[in-house]
């Protein structure tokens, strides 16, 4: 039965699919252009080709032009076509909104220029064109076009029989018993050829339908299961090795590339309950299989969530859902955290996700935070972090929000935080069904890895990919795996410097003076109840906040 | 309707005058240059719309290829509309007798059928291709079910214009009215009907007829089928013992000047990838030589016609076959040549998202030609095909020359 509720429960998952993460599509960033401070939204087409709507939002009042354009990977910026505008929105001061065409599928970025009075900046947001959604057609247009149709036949029916029958009467003359049946027979044969042309018509229709669908973009799917060394529960997590019908060494999965020097992020997250959590860094063991240490987490059903990036920029969550079985008394008394693969792997155990009007009202839970009403939690340390929510106390869907977590010591005074993966603040949003899951960095929702793809293949120009010179699959695997092991072998502040490279980890920010601020750009996409996970570091320890939300439309 | 001509008026006087002197059985009815205008107008809308796709690549839907192609719909469903309507309901006794009754109410001409329908189709696949791009994205075949549906209103609507310019000529034919200059206006408004729907023909199987298609067995496949479909047919019911040739000249100065035109304006790609950075107009393909084949149509029905139509087909088959590959094999290479690069023939032109660069651009690649055996045994299926097209085009080409309505 349980196989059976966790198939549904991926058949549930894979429906609501969209590139990267799953059930969120919008993609947000926050960052530097040059001199100004920017952020954008994409929300990228469900069809390739098709036009994604690109939000950009600025706060410096000198900026005169806000430039739009998309590049591919595989075409490098000498391919790419000039800029498009990006226009004012009429009445909302700093708010440029524009569309951009991704005519192919594959992995690429949309680069926004803005210029100003201090000079000219750009910064690069990967967006997945791949197409993800198989339309039906509304009634109503249905209707229309049956109608057209259906007299269109019936007109050409008539055509075929005058044709055949009174068009060859000479003007004046009567139309004689053989005109009339010489008619009956034109409509008859133009019907038959109609009917057939039709049908033809139809089966062309659905074999570009059936087309459609094979080379639309399909989420890799995987198999996981727990196998017992004896002394530890271990996670495999196997990759469903189809073959791609179409961006084979985009998608390949032997050019993965490391993500915060991770080849795999890995979430687990309670099925039903969402009260227990892990964030996981699994190591490879050959092209499709994972590894990982399960933490000693209750026994139950989980969702596996894993994010992946190529060499290609090419993003994406691949998940499956899990049987967590009871760990053997043996292995639950020998359990100590240095037993997980990885220093940066951490688990927590809360609360049960509840609705607003369920919570318990714990005295402090509910307050003000710098004027706005906030919900506060304590964290395993006993410091506490507050988030900060909307005056209505709810978010509404598909607005962009910058969610603001506020970080206090036990004293109250703001706390000292430590970057954790080469960033202040992460922060993983969960739907209540699991039909939405995104893995959040301050600097938004993209994948960072992809960006920096990005970045060094365009920087200078970067013409089309040469794809018979890329390196061979297996020998670029080994020599990521290589790095992998390089980077996990350093000293963790040496490994944490690398990977904090030309991040800023600044978490004051002058709205908060007595708090440390980490703040996330996210829209929600769609109404429902959200679990939110905020992960940060402070004296060396991983810690995770949970937060309940509630999104209206 | 008067009130909407869009000729010149002194030759609506001097044509309603001339009609006057001989009888008032035969008249060139206003949407007949109507008609004529609107299969002009689509010609060049598609045509620029496909330089459009090849050189700046997107476009809206008020795109000014799309507003010449639209414009012709509209103007040819509008005007046989109307003239439907008015000939139904206010027509003379004359014009009634000389019109079809359908649906117990409306009375019009075969023509105007055609108009009308192609205009609906054409209006048809408005919303459908529009929903098409939504659904599997923004397509930039020439060939889609939607785009399947606009062609055909289109090549309905030219085909319309062509049997209106016939059944006044059959029926002046029939009356024994001869008036010299509406009879060279009537040939010459055949001439253009018939050769904007030859440019239509070929534009929808540009696909295969390609420079780089021209020494490959599917391209004299697919002309043998299309080209005496229709030049057989036009040759049989053409007003001048040239029909066929007439059409092919059409289709060659209409082809060749929108190589030469279209270059002339700037363009800029707007889509990437861009691999090959152009500045102006791509121009579409230079004309095939169907000027030949099509001459040699309209000496064997000059000749052949009274024989029996299932040996002259073959006559029209093995003569089209032969001197298409006769000129256009060897003009193919000519094409690949240095000497074609230039702005006649327009060869330099290429789609903005193609390399170019390619080692093919100018030459054949082995898989683009077909030799030996192979070629043999494919323009023996290209004879058969040609023979059944031919075969065909004669029992339509004897069913225009009888349209009376």
């Amino acid at each position: 039965m349980k196989r059976i509720v966790s198939s549904l429960i991926i058949l549930l998952l894979v429906s609501h699919f969209s590139v990267g993460h799953i059930g969120s599509p919008g993609v947000t960033l926050e960052g530097e252009a040059g001199p100004y401070t920017v952020t954008v939204v994409v929300n990228s087409p469900d069809v390739i080709p098709g036009t994604a709507s690109v939000d950009v939002y600025l706060t410096d009042p000198t900026v005169s032009e806000v430039q739009l354009k998309p590049i591919y990977w595989f075409a490098g910026a000498s391919g790419t076509p000039k800029a498009d505008l990006a226009l004012e929105v009429p009445g909302e001061a700093g708010h440029y909104k524009g569309e951009i065409w991704l005519m192919s599928p594959g992995s690429a970025s949309i680069e926004v220029n803005v210029v100003g009075e201090k000079g000219e900046g750009s910064i690069l947001l990967p967006v997945m064109a791949v197409s993800t959604a198989q339309k039906e057609m509304e009634a109503s247009l249905g209707w229309t076009l049956a109608g057209l149709g259906i007299f269109l036949v019936f007109l050409m029916v008539t055509i075929i029989s005058l044709s055949n029958s009174d068009s060859m009467v000479k003007p004046g003359d009567p139309a004689t018993s053989k005109v009339r049946r010489k008619r009956w027979i034109g409509a008859s044969i133009g019907l038959v050829i109609l009917v057939l042309v039709v049908y033809g018509g139809n089966s062309w229709w659905e074999s570009w339908g059936a087309s459609y669908q094979r080379y639309m973009y399909k989420p890799f799917t995987a198999t996981s299961w727990v196998t017992n060394d004896g002394t530890k529960q271990k996670l495999n997590f196997s990759i469903d090795s189809t073959r791609l019908e179409q961006l084979y060494l985009t998608r390949s999965i032997n050019y993965l590339i490391p993500d915060h020097g991770k080849i795999m992020h890995m979430f687990l997250l309670k099925v039903g309950s969402m009260d227990v959590f892990a964030h996981l860094h699994p190591l490879r063991k050959d092209s499709a299989l994972f590894e990982a240490v399960i933490p000693p987490l209750p026994a139950g059903d989980y969702y596996v969530y894993t994010d992946v990036t190529r060499l290609s920029g090419f993003s994406e969550t691949i998940a499956d859902t899990i049987s967590i079985p009871e760990a053997d008394p043996q292995v639950a008394m020998n359990w100590n955290d240095s037993l997980l693969i990885d220093e940066d792997d951490t688990y927590y155990i809360t609360d049960p996700i509840l609705k607003a009007e369920d919570r318990p009202l714990l005295p402090g839970a509910d307050i003000v935070i710098c004027g706005s009403p906030g919900q506060k939690t304590i964290l395993p340390d006993s410091s506490y972090v507050t988030l900060e929510l909307p005056e209505s106390g709810e978010f509404k869907s598909e607005q962009l929000y910058q969610l603001t977590f506020a970080f206090e010591d036990e004293n109250g005074a703001p706390s000292e935080l430590e970057p954790y993966l080469g960033m202040m603040g992460h922060a993983a949003v969960f739907k209540e069904d699991g039909s939405v899951y995104i893995h959040l960095h301050p600097v938004g929702s993209y994948s960072m890895a992809s960006q920096e793809v990005m970045e060094a293949r365009f920087d200078g120009g970067g013409g089309r990919v040469n794809w018979d010179k890329l390196q061979k699959q297996h020998l670029f695997r080994d020599s990521v795996d290589q790095v992998i092991a390089e980077l996990n072998s350093l000293p963790y502040a040496e490994r944490d410097s690398l990977l904090g490279i030309g991040m800023d980890h600044s978490v004051e920010d002058p709205d908060h003076p007595d708090h440390a601020v980490v703040k996330f750009p996210y829209a929600f996409p769609e109404a429902g109840q959200y679990r939110i996970y905020v992960q940060m570091k402070r004296n060396q320890k991983i810690l995770n906040g949970a937060f309940d939300v509630e999104v209206t439309d | 309707m008067e009130t909407l001509t869009i000729n010149n008026p002194d030759l609506v006087s001097k044509s309603a005058a001339q009609t006057n002197e001989v009888a008032t059985k035969v008249e060139l009815p206003t949407y007949l240059y109507a008609t004529v205008l609107a299969s002009f107008s689509i010609m060049i809308g598609l045509v620029w719309d496909i330089s459009w796709h090849t050189s700046i690549g997107r476009d809206g839907l008020l795109s000014a290829p799309h507003v010449a192609i639209y414009f012709g719909g509209v103007l040819a469903g509008i005007f046989s509309g109307i003239r439907v309507l008015k000939i139904s309901f206010a027509g003379t006794p004359q014009q009634k007798e000389e019109s079809l009754s359908f649906w117990g109410i409306f009375k019009g001409s075969l023509g105007a059928l055609f108009c009308i329908w192609g205009a609906f189709a054409m209006l048809t696949s408005a919303p459908f291709d529009d929903w098409w791009h939504n659904t599997y994205g923004l397509d930039v075949t020439i060939l889609s079910p939607p785009h399947t549906v606009l062609l055909l209103g289109m090549v309905t609507i030219q085909f319309g214009a062509m049997i209106t310019v016939l059944s006044v000529k059959n029926r002046m034919k029939l009356s024994n009215q001869f008036n010299p200059a509406v009879e060279k206006r009537l040939r010459l408004f055949f001439a253009l009907s018939s050769g904007f729907v030859l440019c239509m023909f070929f534009t929808i199987a540009s696909e295969y007829l390609g420079r780089h298609d021209m020494h490959r067995v599917s391209f004299y496949q697919v002309s043998s089928f299309l080209f005496p479909l229709l030049l057989v047919a036009i040759s049989i019911s053409a007003p001048s013992k040239w029909g066929a040739t007439l059409a092919a000249i059409v289709y060659t100065v209409f082809m060749a000047a929108m190589v030469w035109i279209l270059p002339l304006f700037p363009a800029e790609p707007l889509l990437g990838p861009v691999l090959n950075p152009i500045t102006n107009f791509q121009a579409f393909e230079f004309p095939l030589l169907l000027i030949f084949p099509a001459i040699a149509i309209d000496l064997i029905t000059q000749r052949f016609s009274s024989r029996n139509p299932w040996f002259t087909s073959l006559l029209y088959a093995v003569a089209f076959l032969m001197t298409l590959m006769l000129f256009q094999y060897p003009f193919g290479d000519f094409l690949m040549s240095d000497a074609a690069r230039n702005w006649f023939f327009g060869t330099e032109s290429w789609y903005f998202g193609s390399s170019p660069d390619w080692q093919y651009r100018f030459a054949y690649a082995d898989w683009m030609e077909t030799s030996g055996l192979d070629l043999l045994q494919g323009l023996l299926i290209a004879l058969a095909v040609g023979y059944l097209s031919s075969r065909l085009s004669i029992r339509w080409g004897k069913w225009m020359k009888s349209i009376m309505r």
